[in-house]
C-alpha cells in the first residue's frame, strides 16, 4: 500500500472519526456506526470502503451483515514518515549550525 | 535539538525541531534565504525566489528534483514553503527565527499535507502556468482548487 494512499484515507475528518470509533469501540457494522454519527448509513459505508481499500479495516461477513474491525498496520507509514523527516531535519540543522557559526 | 514533537493522529501530522544558534538573527536569516547558502546545509543545489509565491527548486541530492512554492515570507522572521519530495508526499515547511540571549532560536516544523493532489502548483509552473500560492494551512479546498 502506497504511503500517500494511507494518508489520503486518513485526511477526511468524518472518515477518521469512523476509524476512531472502530479502534475504540471494537468491531461494528455500518448501521452500528451510523447510529452514533450525524451521517447516513450509506455515507458510513462509503468511508468504510475507502478505509478497506488501504487495509485500515478488515471486513467479515456475519449473516446478512458485514462487520468491520480496525487494522492498525498501515499506520506504520505515519510513524515512518515522522521518523524519516525528523532525521532529515536533525542532519540539516546540525549542518546549518556549523555553517552559521563558522560564518561569524 | 531540544524539542521533539510529533502530531497526534487526529490532528496535523508534523515534525518539529528547535535549535539555539550562537549567531545573530541577520546572519541566520541570510543562510535561510540565499539559495547558495541554503544549498550547503540542505545538501543540494537550491534556487529560491525569496518572496511569497516564489519558486523553490532543489536538485542534485540524488533523490530527484523537488519543486516547491514559498507560501509565506516575512523578512528576518519567517519563511514557509510547500514541497513534494521524492516520497511523493506534499508537506509544508515553516521556519521561524527569533533573537534569544546571545544568538538566535530557530524552530522548524514540517507538516504533512495529506490530501491527494494530482499536481502541485510548482509543477504547473514548470509547465508554463503561472504560480498561484495556496493557503499555508492544509485546507482541502485550497489544495483542490489548485489541483483542478
Amino acid at each position: 500500500m502506497a504511503t500517500h494512499e494511507v494518508f489520503a484515507a486518513l485526511a477526511d475528518p468524518t472518515r477518521l472519526e469512523v476509524l476512531s470509533r472502530l479502534a475504540r469501540g471494537g468491531p461494528a457494522t455500518a448501521t452500528d456506526l451510523a447510529a452514533g454519527l450525524p451521517i447516513t448509513r450509506q455515507a458510513v459505508a462509503k468511508h468504510l470502503a475507502a478505509l478497506d481499500a488501504v487495509a485500515l479495516v478488515e471486513r467479515r461477513r456475519s449473516g446478512r451483515e458485514v462487520v468491520y474491525s480496525f487494522r492498525p498496520g498501515p499506520l506504520d507509514a505515519v510513524v515512518e514518515w515522522v521518523d524519516s523527516v525528523g532525521k532529515s531535519w536533525d542532519d540539516r540543522l546540525e549542518r546549518l549550525r556549523r555553517q552559521v557559526e563558522q560564518a561569524e | 535539538m531540544e524539542n521533539e514533537e510529533t502530531g497526534d493522529i487526529t490532528g496535523d501530522i508534523y515534525v518539529e525541531r528547535s535549535v539555539d544558534l550562537d549567531t545573530d538573527p541577520e546572519t541566520v536569516w541570510e543562510h535561510l534565504t540565499d539559495g547558495d547558502l541554503v544549498g550547503v546545509w540542505l545538501g543540494s543545489d537550491v534556487t529560491i525566489e525569496p518572496r511569497r509565491g516564489g519558486a523553490i527548486l532543489v536538485t542534485g541530492d540524488g533523490t530527484g528534483d523537488i519543486f516547491g512554492v514559498v507560501e509565506e515570507f516575512i523578512p528576518g522572521r519567517r519563511i514557509q514553503w510547500s514541497w513534494r519530495k521524492s516520497d511523493g508526499l506534499p508537506a509544508l515547511v515553516e521556519i521561524e527565527i527569533e533573537p534569544n540571549d546571545d544568538g538566535t532560536r530557530l524552530t522548524v516544523r514540517e507538516t504533512l499535507l495529506p490530501w491527494q493532489v494530482t499536481e502541485m502548483p510548482a509543477q504547473r509552473h514548470v509547465r508554463g502556468t503561472p504560480l498561484q500560492p495556496f493557503s499555508s494551512r492544509p485546507h482541502t479546498q485550497a489544495l483542490d482548487s489548485n489541483a483542478a
